[in-house]
């Protein structure tokens, strides 16, 4: 599971990123993005996440809650976006990327195999970027977090997370020496959100 | 605004019902075919014509709203018939509107299949007129498009009249070909569409051929016509195939010419040969077609009295479904008075497209074209008209009230369902037993697991084919209906191949059936549907063109629903990428695709929120970035503005990204894409890009056109200052227009 978290000005503008993964279930915490191209791991979860706006502008109106759980999915590259609204208008976004699934269709396939091979062999190319680890935890953790993003366990986990930061968030933007609309620069914030994230996710 | 979508449907007035214009028609043909030399040539000329005819912006952004979920949206988006009534002056623009063109395509591609078997003198008089194919070659083009309306009659005996009838012709026999490997031939279909559209493509391309430019395909939010080129070779790449029977023949002409010396006797034998000799179907395809005779006449050689004669005389064997055609077997050409090009057919398979080499360059003198005397054409219209008005639609409709009596209602009564019922209980109680012998639970023992067919005269292959028939009647309710009376059948007896093709056709017909309101519940159930289509499609039979066809009929069906159907279409577009079905290409369409299914969701009324502009836009970057890699810079150019357009309503004045890594990458894409256009123009890059920046370019273009409306705005009180600032506007206008042209041209 890699995770992209972003917070976001009502203007748009990104105040904070940061990106990691899980480390739950042996995960070392560091953020492993699948995308087609290795060129992609830059910018696309930037356009996930900026397109996921749309569903947010559209789900704010619709309920009183501030956290608005799993809001959008991008399916080509399997991406689900969760998402948390703060009073003044600032919004939390979180892209979570379960890992590879472990490839069952492939075998139960049989002579399709010849024509999903694209997306085969690139799930192949990833996992085997993913290392021991990472395939073997897999299995493991079938029931956790990380691999269905969209059960309550997991709503449940980045609710947790959400406000956690969304506590941290608060103290940080209270500091005299911050204005609005500035980056949040802090590495004091940035330690306490990848906290959150260990803990959590 | 009464359509026949959406409104009841009523009882046409008497002079309306199917029965009057079939006795009538042939005491009309005189008239109607002064009538039709006039509708020949719009005909002729639209394709040509239709490309370039892209709406200007106001027109389309003004239709966007429509989609939107108001009672009026359905009762435009629902009427192909109405629209065409509504457009009898100029069938141009009739078809401006992209979703009904695309649904008007998807219905058009699923006509009834006429097979064309003639004597071998037909086939030589033909042959002398250039037509290398013979007869089926000759009346091919003209069967697609059928002049005038034809008046159907659905299951409930209300009757509609449809002015996009057409029916396929195919040689008889040619049709189902001779078990070749599916596997191979389905995947090698596939890279053949590819191979089209890359002609296509480098046609576009060079500079000499005029037929279509860039600037056809950038059309916003409408269809682009690679688009439709890349749907019609789609759906019409299917040949005959057990499990669905829209390739399989409705009826079949039979065709002698008067030079024939013995005429009853080879029409004797022309029939034995389709029903028992080297013609005869294979057993997965019902034998009992239409049999159509029709005598041809050579109007330069022969005496029409024997004709006549020889006509009376099979009228009296064959009853009413004969025809005499009177053709001239001189040869036309251009030069000649009265002489008429041959249309292209429209619906030629991308094999058929491959094979033909490009004519242009075989003969210069006659540019490859084959030409017709008008009485010839008129001539042939007239026949296939009454061949389809008369004979084909009457014997659909004949079958289908015949079968649907028969076969569905029992099937479909209570006892019916009880005896279903019952053979699925009686399924569980011996699963358990013959588990070891493979049959599985509830199994009816029709299906031919070794072929993988059904029997023709079994209730489940019947069954389907009336419901294809009523799908190519266009009465999607009765379709839809049986289609789901037919999925729980093919799945008991694990034809799975069967059962994807209902799944997916059951679908359809429910998007199809403008009736059907596009309920929150329904959408999933239509969504549930095509995925248990694709499934059974791609993993249990390992058809990769069926499995995409089903997505693409899913993305453009849902599409031209809107609201929120329209972004379920955008997911089975991404799906289709994503099973890696499509090739690069097609991966460029659709997403181009994806990006205008976002687009025609548009925010609420009153609301900056609920369209899905960014959505749109990124996907309209991505296909940019597409072409882009497959060499493409014009059509990514297209591409890259339409994603401008997209974002304007969603990014700040000054059009920038504010995520850095999103702008780099926008700006990279712009630079390349411009470099490309440039080099592909063979021009210098680095003066051009020297003077000028593409990204102030743009910026100063977007500006510009800012800054314009409000003028306008702030001057519309003022007589005299709009006046005084008309000429700096123009001023404008002509430089952004040349700005424009600069970055296309």
């Amino acid at each position: 599971m890699s995770y992209y978290f972003t917070i976001l000005s009502p203007t748009d503008v990104p105040l904070f990123n940061i990106a990691f993964g899980t480390s739950k279930s042996g995960g070392d915490g560091i953020a492993r993005f699948r995308f087609p191209e290795a060129a992609q791991n830059t910018y696309m979860t930037q356009f996930i996440i900026h397109s996921s706006l749309d569903m947010l502008e559209e789900a704010q109106w619709m309920g009183g809650n501030m956290y608005l759980k799993h809001i959008d999915t991008y399916p080509p590259a399997s991406s689900y976006i969760s998402a948390f609204l703060t009073p003044s208008g600032t919004r939390f976004l979180l892209l979570h990327q379960p890992p590879q699934p472990n490839l069952p269709p492939s075998s139960s396939s049989g002579p399709g195999g010849g024509s999903m091979s694209l997306s085969v062999t690139s799930g192949m190319g990833s996992s085997g970027l993913f290392g021991g680890s990472g395939s073997s935890s897999g299995r493991a953790s079938s029931s956790s977090i990380a691999a269905n993003p969209t059960s309550p366990q997991t709503e449940e986990a980045v609710r947790q997370f959400m406000t956690e930061v969304y506590e941290n968030y608060v103290k940080t933007v209270m500091s005299p020496f911050y204005r609005r609309g500035m980056e949040v620069k802090s590495p004091v914030f940035r330690g306490k959100v990848s906290a959150a994230g260990r803990k959590w996710l | 605004m009464t359509s026949p979508g959406d409104a009841p449907p009523v009882k046409p007035p008497p002079s309306f019902s199917p029965g009057v214009p079939r006795v009538a028609s042939k005491a009309r043909y005189p008239g109607q075919r002064r009538d039709s030399t006039a509708s020949l040539d719009p005909d002729q000329v639209e394709p040509r014509t239709g490309p370039s005819l892209t709406p200007p912006l106001s027109s389309t952004t003004s239709e966007l709203p429509i989609r939107s979920a108001s009672p009026y949206a359905r009762s435009v988006r629902s009427s192909t018939p109405q629209i065409a009534r509504s457009s009898l002056g100029s069938p141009i623009d009739g078809r401006a509107d992209a979703a009904l063109d695309t649904r008007s395509l998807i219905i058009r591609s699923f006509s009834p299949v006429i097979g064309v078997y003639a004597s071998p003198d037909t086939d030589e008089l033909v042959r002398q007129k250039g037509f290398k194919g013979g007869f089926w070659e000759l009346i091919r083009p003209f069967g697609e498009t059928i002049p005038g309306k034809l008046v159907v009659r659905d299951s409930v005996g209300s009757s509609r009249g449809w002015e996009d009838y057409g029916a396929r012709f195919v040689n008889l026999g040619e049709s189902c070909p001779a078990s070749t490997d599916p596997n191979q031939g389905r995947n090698s279909s596939l890279a053949q569409v590819e191979t089209v559209l890359e002609r296509e493509l480098d046609s576009i391309d060079s500079p000499s051929n005029g037929a279509l430019h860039p600037q056809d395909l950038l059309s916003p939010s409408t269809t682009s016509p690679l688009y439709k080129l890349y749907l019609r070779q789609l759906l019409s790449i299917a040949s005959a195939s057990p499990h669905e029977t829209f390739r399989h023949p409705v009826a079949c002409v039979i065709a002698i010419s008067s030079r024939n010396t013995a005429p009853l006797e080879s029409l004797r034998q022309l029939y034995a040969d389709t029903n028992n000799g080297k013609r005869k179907m294979p057993d997965w395809i019902h034998p009992e077609y239409l049999r159509y005779y029709v005598l041809v006449h050579d109007e330069d050689h022969d005496d029409i009295s024997e004709s006549t004669k020889l006509y009376d005389q099979m009228k009296r064997h064959f009853g009413l479904h004969c025809h005499l055609l009177r053709l001239r077997s001189n040869q036309c050409v251009v030069t000649d008075d009265n002489s008429v090009q041959v249309p292209e057919c429209e619906w030629l398979s991308p094999s058929e497209r491959l094979s033909n080499p490009s004519e242009p360059l075989v003969d210069l003198d006659s540019d490859g074209l084959l030409y017709l005397f008008e009485s010839d054409v008129m001539a042939i219209k007239g026949f296939i008209r009454e061949l389809v008005a008369q004979s084909v639609i009457p014997f659909m409709e004949n079958r289908v009230a015949v079968w649907n009596d028969q076969v569905a209602s029992r099937r479909r009564g209570i006892s019916g369902r009880l005896m279903s019922m019952s053979r699925k209980w009686a399924g569980f109680g011996s699963s358990s037993r013959s588990s070891l012998t493979g049959s599985g639970g509830g199994a009816s023992g029709n299906y031919n697991m070794a072929h993988g067919f059904y029997h023709f005269d079994h209730s489940e292959a019947i069954l389907r084919k009336m419901a294809d028939y009523s799908f190519m009647l266009r009465d999607w309710k009765l379709a839809a209906s049986t289609y789901e009376l037919l999925r729980s059948d093919y799945a008991n007896d694990k034809a799975w191949k069967y059962h994807a093709g209902a799944y997916e056709m059951c679908a359809v017909s429910t998007l199809l059936n403008p009736l059907g309101t596009g309920t929150k519940t329904k959408l999933e159930s239509i969504d549930q549907m095509f995925d248990t289509a694709c499934y059974s499609y791609l993993t249990r039979c390992s058809d990769t063109h069926s499995t995409l066809r089903c997505l693409t009929l899913a993305v453009e069906l849902l599409r031209s629903r809107g609201g929120s159907a329209a972004e379920s279409a955008a997911k089975w577009a991404m799906r289709a990428m994503d099973l890696g079905l499509v090739e690069p290409i097609g991966q460029g369409l659709f997403g181009e695709r994806i990006s205008s299914c976002y687009a025609s969701r548009t925010p609420l009324h009153g609301v900056r929120w609920g369209g899905r502009h960014r959505k749109a836009g990124m996907w309209s970057l991505f296909a940019a970035d597409m072409w882009l890699r497959l060499g493409k810079p014009s059509l990514a150019a297209a591409c890259l503005e339409e994603a401008e357009r997209l974002y304007a309503n969603v990014l700040g004045s000054d059009g920038v990204f504010t995520m850095p890594e999103m702008q780099t990458f926008a700006e990279n894409l712009r630079l390349s894409v411009k470099v490309g256009y440039l080099e592909a123009r063979g021009l210098d890059i680095r003066e051009e890009t020297g003077s000028t920046d593409p990204l102030d370019n743009e910026e100063t273009s977007e500006k510009l056109d800012r800054r314009m409306h409000r003028r306008s705005l702030i001057a519309s009180p003022l007589d005299t200052g709009s006046l005084t600032l008309t000429p700096v506007q123009a001023t404008r206008d002509g430089d952004n227009l040349a700005n424009d042209d600069f970055e296309r041209a």
